[in-house]
């Protein structure tokens, strides 16, 4: 064997590429001279373990296929996993739904790492001093029942992530049944101050956008061929768009301070200050001088140079958009994440909506959307406002026992609300958890959950991209692991200890399912159809369409009391502004412990493995800063340190980090790889909604000294192979990517 | 200095890793390629399920204990459906035995039923085994001599798995090496036969190789010999 002495020489002395080439041919030659055999013929030593009763369908070697619901993310698709000998092994979009239409992402592809994840919970664990001590179901039942008691409802706090559907119906009155009103829905990246706007521009709070009817898409930091609200659905729009409806090929500009994977794909990509995408959009209705009434008069002050100086992007280029959206019509204006991140972000948002107004757009791309029929079954959507009134209270020793499901607020909370010593406060804490993560290790009791591919549920998605649909979640496979239980049949249990006359008659919580959708099936659309039928055909496609009426869509223009601010200064102690990079695959860090989303390249650096701190050119040779040397990044909360990318996608007084690394638990493909930006935000918040303003952070950023090789796809790992030059390049801080298209 | 040593000991170390390994690798096959003996939780009887009903069958010794003439794929019914044989469901065993009283107190019957009852599967140990990197599928084999060429299904199968009417526990007959796989798919094989399924041009895209067609004779063609028929 490799002794660890040799790796070190090795590592010491980097091998060169005809080393490395020596090395491989030689290895290779070994490998055919020793290895050579059937190295892995195990006939006599493996079980080969058969049915004991089959179906018909089931033929081992050969795929059956199941529909069901994606839960790695709230947008809703469809999705069919292939199961063969009773294992799920790849999942695959449903065509039938009209969210994802058979397309998948590879977020979702890596669900079945969620399920088959090596550092899943698999037994009730109570705490016990620092560490977590097996017990069984019914004593941890009695144990909720017993720190319940005598507890008045007003002191216990429920925090979940996003619910819909059943659960959320059996989750509502378990609550009133111990009489607590206390539910937080938390979603660290929640579009929460895009609905806001959105409520007084367009009177919903996500409208349908219609990508694919539009000509020009003015997009201000909406990523949506990445990670905004329903990507799967818009990145299909997206390729309508771009085929155009006569020939005509959609135009997309993105407006941001950070390029996304959208703004990768825009034809052309404006750089704006941090902040300023509002008075950019007031100047752009300025410069289409079609405006009236109201809303001239709020643009008045807004003229070209004045918004050119505001917000870095020249005269000829706000003209060139106006030009082009005066030229082509319908188009679309977006306000997305990047805009809301702001102490006045939803002001930002309702200005940039206010473009959808003047240049005629509401009702054309922007439509109503189908309201939800069953408002119980309507999701109960996540914002950040609600994380700080449970911080608050938390902090203030209100709750005596406090829940916590599919949300990991130590790790997302800002690090300004010292989340981690607030929970300490709470008397009980109990997390249902699929993992270990940073909050179920504050926990002191702790229920393992079935994964998303055993379990049994119900969802309506936030944003309704074809009409009414409820998504079935069903099991893909047997369960894994004997001990974890569904979030249903948890709270079932809990429910019944407090009304078990109202609940006797359901056993489990498919029991449950399947009685309220066969009650309602005259409602869902199959009035006269068998039981029987009607749920075997709503398994089987894994989606019930109901039909269902329009929401009503304001289009008067909401312009009165809008208000932008003027520039501030800049603070010398923190002079740059800090974004931080919400990428596809890791989003809030969730799912951080599935290794292919880990190792998949991100699209824009190509890093792998790590988190990055992304940096102009320009300001990198201002601070002496080369690629790969560990800067400290520093904010009035905390600091942190990661490898410098040098990336002409962002403003020169900005520095990114993106989300989701840097666990301290979690599991072992996350715990250890790279930082947490959550933990150097500041608590500020947007002065209109309450959000957390997740862009208002500002910082320093300081070279330690320290250089590491960068891991990423992109280029020459090393640099001892650069010099082979395919195309003729130029170095990064001679790109102006604004002027490259 | 290091420069000198360090290829040295990467290669060193390679082949002490690859060869350790090796090592502990059985031998591939025994002299006449039978395979290792395998001891199975139920010690299956394959000659009195599948041997004839003919007593002067000399694979029964005693004349009132024939066999019972069943069809390898009455069990084995994934065969002819899938790349892999399948071990027959449980199910299948009891379908059967539930109304053969006579042997319903046998050791090994009672056993099987143990299993029944507590709905659990036999443990059965794999016999045939290929390296992961080859993709045999039986599919094509059954559909190709059985159904085409319309031979026994004993005959078809027995080419890889040997005469199962002399076994009780079913043991590797052949070495299952790509040698001796690509022995028989140098062969020239007929590819109809009186009462199978025509194929006529089929058969040339089916095995790659184009039958060979001399007038009046038997249409004979090779089974495929590309690498990614089997390594894929």
């Amino acid at each position: 064997m490799i002794d660890s002495g040799s790796i070190k020489q090795l590592a010491g002395h980097p091998i060169d590429r005809r080393d490395f080439l020596k090395v491989l041919g030689w290895s290779g030659a070994a490998v055919a001279l020793s290895g050579c055999g059937n190295t892995s013929v195990e006939d006599g030593k493996e079980t080969v373990v058969s049915y004991v009763e089959a179906n018909d369908y089931m033929i081992p070697g050969v795929g059956v296929y199941y529909n069901s619901t994606c839960a790695q993310c709230d947008a809703g698709c469809s999705i069919n996993g292939r199961v063969r000998e009773g294992r799920v092994l790849k999942l695959e979009g449903n065509p039938d739904s009209g969210i994802n239409k058979g397309k998948m992402c590879g977020l979702g592809q890596a669900g079945v790492q969620d399920h088959y994840n090596p550092d899943r919970v698999r037994e009730p664990l109570l705490r016990n001093g620092a560490k977590g001590e097996t017990i069984t179901w019914e004593k941890a039942y009695a144990l909720i029942a017993e720190k319940l008691n005598g507890v008045k409802g007003e002191e216990i706090a429920f925090l979940s992530g996003g619910v819909s559907g059943h659960l959320k119906v059996l989750l509502g009155n378990y609550l009133d049944s111990i009489g607590s009103k206390n539910h937080f829905v938390y979603e660290a990246l929640s579009p929460a101050g895009v609905r806001a706007a959105n409520l007084k521009s367009y009177g919903v709070a996500l409208p349908r956008y219609r990508l694919d009817k539009a000509k020009v898409v003015l997009s201000f930091g909406a990523d949506f061929l990445g990670s905004w609200i329903s990507p799967m659905h818009f990145s299909q729009q997206y390729a309508q768009f771009r085929k155009g409806a006569d020939g005509q090929r959609g135009v997309l500009i993105q407006v941001e301070s950070k390029m996304s994977l959208t703004g990768a794909n825009a034809d052309r990509w404006l750089v704006v200050k941090p902040g300023t995408e509002g008075v950019l959009a007031l100047g752009i209705i300025h410069a289409l001088g079609t405006a009236s009434g109201e809303i001239a008069e709020l643009v008045k002050a807004y003229d070209r140079v004045t918004v050119s100086k505001a917000t870095g992007v020249s005269v000829s280029q706000i003209d060139k958009i106006a030009a082009l959206l005066k030229l082509r019509s319908p188009s679309l204006v977006l306000a997305g994440s990047a805009v809301e991140g702001y102490a006045h972000g939803a002001q930002n948002a309702i200005a940039i909506n206010l473009l959808n107004h003047v240049l005629g757009n509401v009702g054309k791309t922007i439509e109503a959307p189908v309201a939800v029929p069953f408002p119980q079954l309507a999701p109960s959507v996540g914002n950040t406002a609600s994380l700080k009134a449970l911080n608050d209270g938390l902090a203030a020793g209100r709750y005596k026992v406090m829940f916590s499901y599919a949300t990991n607020p130590v790790f997302t909370a800002p690090g300004a609300f010292k989340f981690k010593d607030s929970m300490a406060k709470a008397g009980f804490k109990v997390a249902f958890a699929h993992y270990l993560d940073e909050t179920a290790l504050q926990a002191d009791l702790v229920l393992p959950l079935d994964s998303a591919l055993e379990d049994w549920g119900t969802q309506i998605p936030e944003y309704l991209a074809d009409g009414m649909q409820l998504n079935i979640q069903q099991p893909l496979m047997e369960k894994l692991h004997a001990n974890t239980r569904s979030m249903g049949d948890i709270l079932l249990a809990l429910v019944k200890q407090r009304r078990v006359e109202d609940y006797k008659g359901f056993e489990d919580y498919y029991a449950y399912l399947r009685s309220s959708l066969l009650q309602n099936k005259g409602a869902l659309g199959a009035g006269g159809s068998d039981d029987d039928n009607f749920w075997n055909e709503a398994l089987t496609k894994g989606i019930l369409k109901i039909a269902s009426s329009a929401a009503m869509l304001s289009d008067r223009a909401a312009a009165s009391g809008l208000q932008l601010p003027k520039a501030e200064e800049v603070d010398a102690k923190f002079p740059m502004h800090f974004i931080p990079g919400v990428t596809a695959s890791m989003r809030d860090g969730r799912h951080a412990n599935q290794p292919w989303l880990q190792e998949s390249p991100d699209p824009l650096t190509t890093i792998v493995w790590d988190s990055w701190v992304e940096i102009h050119p320009k300001k990198a040779f201002e601070l002496g800063i080369a690629e790969g040397d560990i800067v400290e990044v520093t904010s009035k909360t905390g600091s942190i340190k990661a490898q410098a990318y040098l990336f002409s996608g962002i403003h020169p007084e900005a520095v990114s980090v993106p989300l989701g690394r840097g666990h301290e638990a979690l599991g072992r493909y996350a715990k250890g790889f790279g930082v947490n930006p959550f933990g150097i935000l500041d608590a500020v918040y947007d002065k209109e909604t309450g959000e957390l303003a997740m862009h208002e952070t500002r910082v320093s950023i300081k070279k330690t000294g320290a250089r590491v090789l960068i891991v990423k796809d992109e280029g020459a790992a090393g640099g001892l192979q650069m010099g082979r030059k395919i195309a003729v390049s130029k170095t990064t801080d001679q790109v102006d990517l604004s002027e490259e298209v | 200095m290091y420069r000198f040593l360090r290829l040295p000991i990467l290669l060193v170390g390679l082949f002490l890793a690859v060869g350790s390994y090796a090592d502990t690798q059985p031998a591939l096959t025994t002299e006449d390629s039978l395979g290792p003996e395998v001891q199975q939780p139920i010690e299956f009887p394959h000659n009195r399920h599948t041997a004839l009903r003919n007593p002067s069958d000399p694979a029964n010794s005693d004349p009132l204990k024939g066999g019972m003439e069943i069809d390898c794929q009455y069990c084995h019914t994934y065969a002819r459906r899938s790349a892999v044989a399948g071990i027959p469901p449980l199910q299948k065993c009891i379908g059967c035995h539930q109304s053969i009283e006579s042997v319903r107190n046998k050791p090994r019957i009672v056993e099987l039923f143990k299993y029944w009852d507590a709905k659990k599967p036999v443990p059965w140990k794999k016999v045939n085994d290929l390296p992961d990197f080859v993709r045999f599928n039986h599919e094509r084999h059954i559909k190709r001599f059985v159904e085409q060429q319309n031979r026994p299904t004993q005959e078809a199968c027995g080419y890889c798995h040997g005469d199962v009417k002399k076994m009780t526990v079913a043991r590797r007959q052949k070495t299952l090496s790509m040698g001796w796989c690509a022995s028989c798919h140098e062969k020239q094989h007929p590819v109809v036969a009186a009462g199978g399924t025509p194929v006529g041009n089929q058969a040339y895209w089916y095995g790659f190789q184009k039958p060979s067609e001399k007038p009046g004779a038997e249409v004979k063609a090779q089974g495929p010999n590309d690498c990614w028929q089997c390594h894929k």
